[in-house]
């Protein structure tokens, strides 16, 4: 059986290489479509247990925006993105270019749509440079999106294929934002089935 | 949705995500955001002795490790039950109510497949017949997520949602 805890620091640190790079390509992109000069980086990569997820975005019963995608291709699982309620209410004003979005209420169609858009390019961008390290074809389902209680949201996300994995990647972003005075966060969770967990950890080893 | 307020006396216990806990009168067991998830609770309501558990899945078989019981439906009755006797609880009079089971993301069930929210409640459901326990009340299935608090000075079971009037079962 293999097991993610197996990861070292060394490890770790090449993954969490590898998700800055996505991080510069999403936040390219996001700042291309939002006019603003936004900086994403990526503090930390964990390896967490999946009933210590819920806590780690904070409060389990608080509002947040969850986007699920599965992960297809050579890679196969599902990636689930976390947004609180700031980070939620902040991309969707940015992206429509209008203030005092309220969160969740003031979420409806357009909103929701935007913030659909925002985690299809963060994950497509963390996801293609997985994929280019490990030199391996990823793509991603259309995302779904839930605006509800954190835990509510990770679990059924983290569970929607009925299969309990022990272990996820939970790989923290920060968005800087020059009019922002504190960085907003977000949390992107990959979750990969047993055979592309075991692609991954080969990778790691050798980098 | 505002904060729940405890009243005088009464004590939390937390049930984390695929964990189960019994208490007595003063405590008010409380499990928050069950989405595909099943709360569990059963109550003995002369000796006010409760047991909740937070069900993640149907059974062992989806898992790669089986895990403490609470995470599975076929397991967490019978240690509920067990935990709730040894407590003093009269299995003869000990029922059920069970919350949760929502399909929180409906896209991504397997084309023809049953919701995973609903095969849970299905698997509890079956686990309370085969321990002849009584299911009397259920608030399940939808697209939202829910938090329980089971008082158990006076057996009552309040559900909230962030979208939705506070239920009492």
């Amino acid at each position: 059986m293999i097991d993610i805890r197996e990861l070292g620091t060394l490890q770790l640190d090449a993954l969490r290489e590898v998700a800055n790079i996505g991080a510069g390509h999403a936040a390219t992109a996001l700042s291309q479509l939002t006019r603003q000069r936004i900086m994403l980086n990526v503090p930390q990569i964990r390896v967490v247990r999946l009933e210590e997820v819920a806590e780690l975005t904070g409060v389990p019963d608080e509002a947040v925006a969850a986007v699920v995608m599965q992960v297809l291709g050579d890679l196969t699982g599902r990636a689930v993105q976390v947004f609180p309620g700031s980070t939620a209410q902040w991309i969707a004003e940015a992206l429509l270019n209008r203030q005092g979005i309220s969160f969740p209420d003031g979420f409806g169609e357009m909103e929701q749509s935007a913030l659909k858009e925002a985690a299809n390019i963060l994950g497509a961008a963390y996801l293609s440079a997985l994929s280019d390290f490990l030199g391996l074809l990823v793509l991603t389902s259309v995302p779904s999106l839930a605006l509800d209680m954190a835990a509510a949201a990770l679990t059924s996300g983290y569970l929607a294929t009925g299969q309990l994995d022990e272990y996820v990647f939970c790989i923290e972003t920060l968005f800087r934002v020059d009019e922002l005075r504190n960085p907003l966060h977000a949390h992107f969770l990959l979750l990969p089935d047993s055979p592309s967990l075991e692609v991954i950890l080969r990778s790691v080893r050798m980098a | 949705m505002s904060r729940y307020r405890f009243g005088p006396g009464e004590i939390p216990v937390m049930v984390k995500v695929g964990d189960l806990k019994v208490g007595t009168a003063g405590s008010t067991l409380l499990t928050l955001g069950l989405g595909s998830c099943v709360a569990v609770a059963l109550y003995d309501a002369i000796r006010k002795i409760g047991g909740l558990a937070h069900v993640l899945l149907p059974d062992p078989s989806h898992a790669r490790s089986p895990g403490p019981p609470g995470r599975f439906a076929s397991s967490a009755v019978d240690a509920l039950l067990t935990m709730m006797i040894a407590e003093g609880a009269d299995r003869s009079r000990i029922f059920a109510r069970i919350a949760g089971g929502a399909s929180m993301f409906e896209n991504l069930a397997a084309a023809g497949n049953a919701s995973l929210g609903a095969r849970n409640v299905a698997a509890v459901k079956e686990s309370l017949e085969r321990a002849r326990i009584p299911l009397r009340a259920q608030d399940v299935g939808g697209g939202f997520g829910r938090s329980v608090y089971f008082r158990l000075s006076d057996g009552r079971l309040l559900i909230r949602s962030i979208r939705r009037d506070d239920v009492i079962l």
